[in-house]
């Protein structure tokens, strides 16, 4: 992070990925004395109990969350996941989930009824970039992060798509490197005030929205 | 860092306005510090291809330099296309795509590999490796291509695009002094640049951006902010390019 210039890490562990509440508390003994990294907690609505969970997130002041609805074998529509949207609207949670991760028709229909709701799309793969740039144009509630946009002028397209409001600097780390990402924000024309807005300012105001 | 950034890896394509491209370009180069980008046809038949290429470097031939595609589907052809790409065309590489169905080291491409041999040209094939289900372009084909045709650099776009590739493609840099290896990637896995100087040696490794799929700026951003020596990494923008292409600095 110091070599790339980054100061601080929003971050959840991979272990998640096969056992939520175990990646979460993973996570929790990782980050513990490092005030750079930022805990991020998993839910898993097919096996975690909302009140729990609620509770471990205000106790630990976790101030996001995100969904591997693939992962974790379950559709992202209202009838899996409404108690959930319900929860983090009520807390102003921002909720990340992954372009891998659902039907792009189901996170629509789902969130176009939850404009209280604050989703950031990430991982967002050259693959993804059609229905991606359509569902952002359609959903003032959607966010998008950085770390997979490397097709060529792709971030200048979802700048003018969708504004700098809702573009967040990501890398992947460590299975992408943070540097090159930040490298091409600061070769791509923009203001001082983008660049910060993208590389931390938008991220800070949607954290600091919750609990 | 003042050093020539020469992308050993792009496309143009008749799918856009030329011009717009022409613009795309050179804005995304700009920016990025790219002097001068390689570039192919490969969405075409050859001989449309390689004309629309020849037609967009002489645009600007001071920052293109002319890539030839060729398939062996059509094995006569492609040599009197070779013949006209290089002699009439200017280009100075070739660009091989072995997904069209054709293991790479296929006897289909022997002649086209032959031609390549006595010209003592380089030539570039896409490659990755995932599992054994797809190997056609698996990097650890060009280890006997390199033996049998010693006079062609052969340079491995994306360098196997995977870590069981990359590994494949440090073998095959390391078995003999022609094999080269290119940088871009989707996916830009952490540490790759480092590893495949570390296990190639920094004058086999070029950089590539696949523009206009990938964006410059993220690709040479992989090289500038790799974790290895200044001098290498002028190597990998450029410096190897110049000498692998024969250029004048």
């Amino acid at each position: 992070m110091s070599r790339a210039g980054v100061d601080r890490a929003l971050v959840y562990s991979t272990r998640t990925l096969s056992d939520a509440r175990e990646g979460n508390q993973v996570l929790l003994e990782a980050t513990g004395n490092f005030t750079r990294l930022v805990p991020q907690f998993v839910c898993n609505p097919a096996t975690d109990r909302l009140d729990d969970f609620a509770t471990e997130v205000s106790d630990r002041q976790v101030c996001s969350i995100r969904m591997f609805p693939a992962h974790h074998s379950y559709p992202f529509r209202d009838w899996a996941v409404e108690s959930w949207l319900e929860w983090l609207a009520s807390e102003r949670l921002p909720l990340w989930i992954g372009a891998d991760e659902f039907d792009p028709s189901a996170l629509h229909d789902t969130l176009k009824h939850r404009p209280d709701v604050t989703v950031v799309l990430c991982e967002v793969h050259y693959i993804h970039a059609p229905w991606a740039t359509l569902l952002l144009k359609s959903l003032p509630n959607l966010y998008v992060e950085l770390s997979c946009v490397v097709g060529s002028g792709g971030i200048a397209t979802l700048l003018e798509t969708i504004g700098e409001e809702r573009v967040l600097y990501g890398s992947r780390f460590p299975d992408s490197p943070m540097a090159p990402q930040l490298y091409n924000l600061h070769r791509s024309e923009l203001s001082e005030a983008s660049l910060r807005a993208i590389c931390s300012g938008n991220l800070d105001r949607l954290l600091s929205q919750g609990g | 860092m003042d050093t020539p950034v020469i992308d050993f890896h792009a496309h143009v394509s008749r799918l856009h306005s030329m011009d717009e491209v022409l613009a795309k370009y050179l804005s995304i180069m700009d920016a990025a510090g790219v002097d001068r980008a390689c570039v192919n046809c490969i969405n075409a038949d050859a001989r449309s291809g390689n004309e629309l290429a020849a037609r967009f470097v002489a645009k600007r031939p001071d920052r293109f330099i002319g890539v030839a595609f060729v398939t062996p589907r059509y094995p006569h052809e492609a040599l009197r296309e070779m013949d006209h790409a290089f002699d009439d065309l200017g280009m100075k590489s070739l660009k091989v795509y072995p997904d069209i169905g054709l293991p790479m080291d296929d006897p289909a491409y022997y002649p086209i590999f032959e031609w390549a041999n006595e010209r003592g040209i380089a030539v570039m094939s896409h490659t990755e490796y995932y599992s054994e289900t797809s190997t056609l372009s698996a990097p650890r084909r060009f280890i006997g291509l390199a033996k049998r045709f010693p006079r062609v650099s052969w340079v491995l776009g994306h360098s196997g695009n995977s870590p069981q590739g990359q590994a494949q493609a440090m073998d095959a840099a390391r078995s003999g002094p022609n094999v080269y290896l290119e940088t871009c990637s989707s996916y830009g896995d952490h540490g790759t640049i480092e590893r495949l100087v570390e296990g190639a040696g920094e004058d086999r490794v070029l950089y590539g951006s696949d523009m206009l799929l990938m964006d410059a700026r993220f690709q040479v951003g992989r090289i500038v902010t790799a974790d290895i020596a200044l001098p290498a990494k002028r190597k990998v923008l450029g410096l190897n390019a110049i000498e692998v292409l024969g250029l004048d600095g």
